[in-house]
This record gives structure tokens, sequence and C-alpha cells, in this order.
């Protein structure tokens, strides 16, 4: 779901810059104040762990495929802020270092990664608060890269709306699309997400409640993790 | 660097080394869901305003390589951090 460069109007880069850039701002600063030095090398192994996954693509039929986003699984191990941050890393590195989504494209791809995607989950998991851990973790994933791709696709139909159809898509056609494909890819993030958190609930118990930021923002029910 | 740590890396170029298998036997021909849209509606990709030094490789052993690359290089920026963490605290402490 890396937007590449040129597909998008001007104006809604912009917008995406324009929207990201103090999220991650704020994020970076809530994290930069708030972090135990020991808890940077799991941070990092987890943004590493999460930038291997991404190269990892699954399919889901129709001659299509999707990789894990890795948002909810930051965002339950990391808390919000420490997610925005992680999602954030990341996408810099795929786009200056890999050429994964575009430049100019950088500000949107954080939006719908770094920062839709973990507010998703962070609503999710606040919503399921108490109730079945692995229901609230299968739930935040898919909604994670449900809304993330629900948004690109809007960016898309705002672009070629804008352009006169010069960038993006007809929002007719890829509004449906984007959202039918990514219901199935969200199942895979779902699956994935679930099955990571169900393992480190049983070798690592303790990694599921390394919140950063504020300690009670993300709940996953941390009783259901204890047991 | 804790051992648990270690243990956890060597882990992940395992499942990383064994999951490249499966992408390159079932999902490299495909899109994503985005390029899948793009594809349908033959709309492509427009020239990149930067050119990235590396990409993800073509085949299993360069798209290993770059996965470790890849990897270290997030591990770096967090090393990074880390120092940074580590210099506020102690000049917190000093003070």
């Amino acid at each position: 779901m890396h937007i590449p460069d040129g597909l998008m109007d001007p104006t809604v880069l912009v917008i995406g810059w324009l929207i990201a850039l103090p999220v991650v701002a704020y994020a970076i600063y809530k994290v930069s104040k708030t972090i135990d030095e020991k808890a940077v090398p799991f941070m990092a192994v987890l943004a590493a762990g999460i930038f291997i996954a991404q190269m990892l693509n699954f399919p889901v039929g129709g001659g299509t495929t999707g990789h894990l986003i890795g948002a909810t699984l930051a965002c339950i191990l990391l808390g919000f802020y420490g997610s925005v941050v992680v999602m954030t890393v990341i996408l810099v590195i795929q786009c200056l270092v890999f050429g994964d989504g575009g430049l100019t494209a950088l500000g949107l791809n954080l939006l719908n990664m770094a920062v839709i995607a973990p507010i998703a989950t962070a609503a999710v998991l606040w919503a399921l608060k108490g109730r079945r851990q692995y229901t609230a973790t299968f739930t935040a994933s898919w909604l994670a890269v449900f809304l993330a791709a629900t948004a690109c696709a809007l960016q898309l139909a705002f672009s070629y709306d804008l352009s006169g159809g010069d960038y993006g898509i007809e929002g007719v056609i890829v509004i449906p699309s984007m959202m039918a494909w990514h219901a199935l890819i969200g199942i895979g993030e779902g699956i994935i997400t679930t099955g990571i958190v169900a393992f480190l609930s049983k070798v690592s118990p303790e990694s599921l409640k390394m919140q950063i930021g504020r300690k009670d923002e993300v709940d996953t029910g941390g009783k259901e993790v204890a047991a | 660097m804790e051992k648990r740590y270690l243990k956890a890396i060597a882990a992940l170029f395992v499942i990383f080394a064994i999951g490249l298998v499966g992408f390159y036997a079932y999902s490299a021909m495909y899109g994503d869901g985005l390029e899948k849209v793009m594809e349908e509606n033959g709309v492509s990709e427009g020239e990149p305003v930067w050119t990235a030094p590396l990409d993800y490789g073509d085949g299993y052993g360069g798209s290993l390589l770059m996965g470790i690359i890849g990897f270290f290089v997030v591990m770096l920026v967090f090393v990074g951090l880390y120092l940074l963490v580590r210099s506020r605290k102690r000049a917190g402490h000093s003070q």
C-alpha cells in the first residue's frame, strides 16, 4: 500500500504532509520524553522485524497479494506513540533506502500507515478494553488495514476530482476496489498479528506490557496476558 | 545487547529466509492491493523524485541480502535513539 510518486494530485500530497508531520513530531516528542533506555532494543528488534515482514507478501487470491503493515502489532507492544515512531522509521527507510513509496507521497504513506492504522488500533483496543485479547487483536489488525486502505482510496479519488482526471483514480472505481482487496488483506494481517501476540503471550508475556508514552493508553486485557 | 534479543534476531532471520521461499513460490509475480487497483485501471507509477540506492532484489538471494541490510539499517536508527536517550539520562543525572 505504499503510494508511489506521480500518482496523487500535489494538493493531496501537501495535505498528507500537513496532517502527518505534526502527529509524527508529537509522537517522537512523547517517546523521547518517556522512553526507558531498556525498551529501545525491544523497539529496534520489533521495527526491524516488521521491516522484513513487510517484504513477505502473501497471496489473497485474484492475482493479488498483501503484506503485514505491522502498525497494530507495534501499537499493542509499544503503545500508540511508540507505534507511530516505529512505523515512521520503517516507512522513511523503505522510501529513502529502498525506493518503496514515493518521496513526495511519504506524507500520505505516513498518514495512512503510521497515523491512521495506529489510531484505528488504539480505538479498537480502547473500545474492547477488558474483552478477549485475541478478538481485540484480530479486529484491530483488520480495521487498521481496512481504514488505511480506505484513506488511500479516498486520497486517490480526491486526486482524480481535483486534477480533473490527471491524477488518481475515479472514486466509484477505486473506493470499492481498495476496500474489497484490503478487507481480504486485513484478514491476513489479523491472523499474523494475533499469532505473534499469542506466541509472545506464551514465551514473553512481559513484552505485551511495554507501553511507551502513556502507561494506560492501550490495554489489551493484561489479566489474560498475565495468565 | 541481551541474549534474548540476539536469539530473537536469529529467529527472525530464519523465519525471513523460510518466508522468502513462500514469497517467491506464490507471491512474487503479483502486486499488492494498491498495485492491483492501479493495474486494473491502467494507472502506472510516475517517475520517482528520489532515486533510492537499493531495492528489494529480484531473486531469492538478492532479497534475502536486502532484507538483512534493511533489518540492520532499521536497527541502526534505533541505536542512534538509544545513544540519544542514554546521553540525555546521563546529563539529567549529572545535574
